[in-house]
């Protein structure tokens, strides 16, 4: 399983932060995998990532991040999918490969992940992304470089990275004649 | 935090002067949707009449170029120039935190002004039917927006934005540079190789703040060609107001109510004409001329499009006129350089495209003879006006002095001769000793 703030409680602590809430829930978790539980104050428990941190987008009142019109919310619930069945748990360098290339053709003509509104796929998909970048070469950043582009964007998103560490790209390429 | 979307309120009311649709208006309004500033904005009448009220002396003694957007404070502080007032009315993100990050910036804003608004205006104006086409300027124009696109391309191949990773004004001032490019020639088969800049571009133009102030913009679907038509329409309105500036006001009043309904052609005019000047002192050399009845384009019109020996050369005589205009013989000073004909045909064109602001006011065919390593260049110029032009403007005088020039006669038989043969690409061309090779012609 990959490390880091992927999963569960803690990257629910980092979202509450980014969005500026600052009650702070408390999160139990569930099962072989892991999954966070909040119980709300009026009413049944929440149970996995994407439904937790939509009702903390609302609770927030940022409901734009959750996109603003039909195409795309549609468009942030498939990336937020996305993220917990692709992403997450993944540690094979092949399947991180192929993910990288698809998103990174993905991107290409793209500033954030449903186009051209920073929404909370961009801040859950770089949550999950955060530690299988941090592992990248730099030949292997750039080989990436829309992947790279974007998620250096979304890091200096004002609020998002928190204690995250700070991810260094070269934006000057060194390996031009790599595609 | 995110980023709120509460505006500070800290602002007094301020107002814009501009003419409506000014995309250099655009600069600043949507800077103030960044920062929050608000700003009344000034652009029809009776508020704000565009060519009458900026030329008022009240409106003068504020802002002495008479320029718009112009912009005025509730404390009476007054600026001009869109880039200075999107500076004004911005925040310190748009305007960069670092000092490097403002010098980019800097950078970015003047980049637009000079490297994009020249063959942007010289491209686009014509399909708005605003300007005469001349196909080699616009073929110019085009390449050097391929250029342009290229430069910004591989830079934002790493990059979300121009500098750093906010929106700053680099990305407001040249999106809105690039924004009549994008909705008139860029169509999608022009653009497609810049897809790193498209990108930005959609993104920029689909933020709130950009929206609140261009609305939804279409981007070019199919490439849109001169005008003629609407420039035709345009025509009387380009040249009564500026020969009226001067007059009286009551014919100056009459001239107004005239262009009351349509006041933004004009403006758009003056920046085509602030596009073609090379220098901004330096408006037209040649205006001290008294008025000849030679009319260079019609001639062209003639050389271009009909027979040369039994339309172009009887006209050209027929209506040439010697004391408005001057016949000159010019020689390459060193054949001996001149290797091969395909760089000395470079030689030529080069010349013509550092003349391009002369062609108004000049014509001619520039040959070359020979083959390689063994040839000569000369040509015939008309010039307007007695003189040289080339001393006129330094961007002219790049190539003359490397040619001998020497003032025909337009009457004597020696003038008919080169005349005819130069035109015609064809004759003895008893002087040169040399066959003919390949011409060029200058219009």
């Amino acid at each position: 399983m990959a490390a880091g703030p992927g999963l569960g409680a803690e990257e629910l602590d980092l979202l509450e932060k980014s969005l500026g809430l600052t009650k702070g829930n408390k999160y139990g978790v569930q099962g072989e995998r892991k999954t966070p539980v909040l119980q709300t104050n009026s009413g049944p428990s929440l149970t996995g990532l994407t439904t937790i941190a939509t009702h903390l987008v609302k609770q927030a009142k940022k409901e734009q991040l959750l996109g603003s019109n039909a195409e795309e919310k549609a468009i942030v619930r498939q990336w937020l999918e996305y993220r917990v069945t692709q992403i997450d748990g993944q540690s094979n360098k092949d399947d991180i490969r192929i993910i990288l290339k698809d998103l990174n053709l993905y991107l290409e003509d793209k500033v954030y992940v449903t186009g051209n509104n920073f929404t909370l796929a961009d801040i859950l998909m770089y949550y999950g992304l955060h530690s299988i970048i941090a592992d990248l070469t730099v030949q292997e950043k750039e080989k990436y470089l829309n992947v790279s582009r974007w998620f250096n964007h979304i890091q200096h998103y004002p609020g998002v990275r928190q204690h995250l560490s700070n991810i260094v790209f070269i934006k000057n390429r060194l390996y031009t004649n790599v595609h | 935090m995110l980023p709120s979307c509460l505006r500070t309120p800290s602002f007094p009311l301020q107002t814009l002067y501009t003419y409506p649709e000014n995309w250099r208006a655009f600069k600043a309004l949507i800077a103030a949707q960044y920062s929050g500033a608000k700003i009344k904005v000034l652009s029809t009448p009776p508020q704000f009449h565009f060519g009458q009220t900026n030329k008022t002396p009240e409106f003068l003694k504020k802002f002495p170029v008479g320029k718009v957007p112009a912009f005025e404070g509730d404390d009476g502080f007054c600026v001009f120039e869109s880039n200075a007032i999107a500076h004004y009315v911005g925040n310190d993100e748009l305007r960069g935190s670092t000092k490097e990050a403002a010098a980019q910036i800097i950078q970015w804003v003047s980049f637009a002004d000079s490297d994009i608004v020249p063959p942007a205006s010289t491209w686009v104006f014509p399909t708005l039917g605003i300007m005469h086409y001349n196909k080699q300027a616009t073929e110019y124009a085009k390449e050097e927006v391929k250029r342009i696109l290229g430069v910004l391309d591989s830079h934002l191949k790493t990059r979300t934005f121009l500098v750093g990773e906010r929106v700053t004004l680099a990305d407001i001032t040249v999106v809105c540079t690039l924004l009549w490019l994008y909705k008139q020639v860029l169509e999608p088969s022009f653009r497609q190789p810049y897809d790193n800049v498209n990108r930005w571009f959609v993104t920029c133009i689909n933020q709130p703040q950009f929206k609140a102030v261009l609305g939804e913009v279409k981007l070019c679907e199919k490439m849109a060609q001169f005008d003629a038509k609407k420039f035709a329409e345009n025509q009387p309105k380009k040249d009564v107001p500026k020969k009226e500036k001067p007059v009286k006001e009551e014919k100056k009043q009459q001239q107004e109510k005239k262009e009351e309904n349509k006041p933004e052609p004009e403006e758009e005019l003056d920046e085509c004409e602030q596009a073609l000047a090379s220098e901004p002192k330096s408006k037209d050399p040649f205006a001290h001329l008294p008025k000849s009845p030679f009319i260079m384009d019609e001639f062209k019109r003639k050389y271009s499009n009909e027979d040369t020996l039994t339309v172009a050369l009887p006209y050209f005589w027929e209506h040439f006129d010697k004391e408005g205009w001057s016949i000159w013989y010019a020689e390459y000073r060193f054949p001996e350089e001149l290797s091969q004909a395909f760089m000395s045909c470079n030689l030529i064109t080069g010349m013509f495209q550092r003349l391009d602001k002369l062609r108004k006011n000049a014509f001619a065919s520039v040959i070359l003879f020979g083959t390689n390593n063994s040839s000569s260049i000369s040509g015939v110029w008309v010039f307007r006006g007695q003189e040289l032009a080339f001393p006129l403007s330094p961007d002219w005088q790049v190539d003359y002095e490397s040619y001998a020039w020497r003032k025909l006669d337009a009457t004597s038989e020696e003038c008919k001769t080169l005349v005819k043969e130069y035109y015609l690409w064809d004759g003895e061309f008893a002087h040169v000793g040399k066959a003919f090779n390949q011409g060029k012609i200058f219009k």
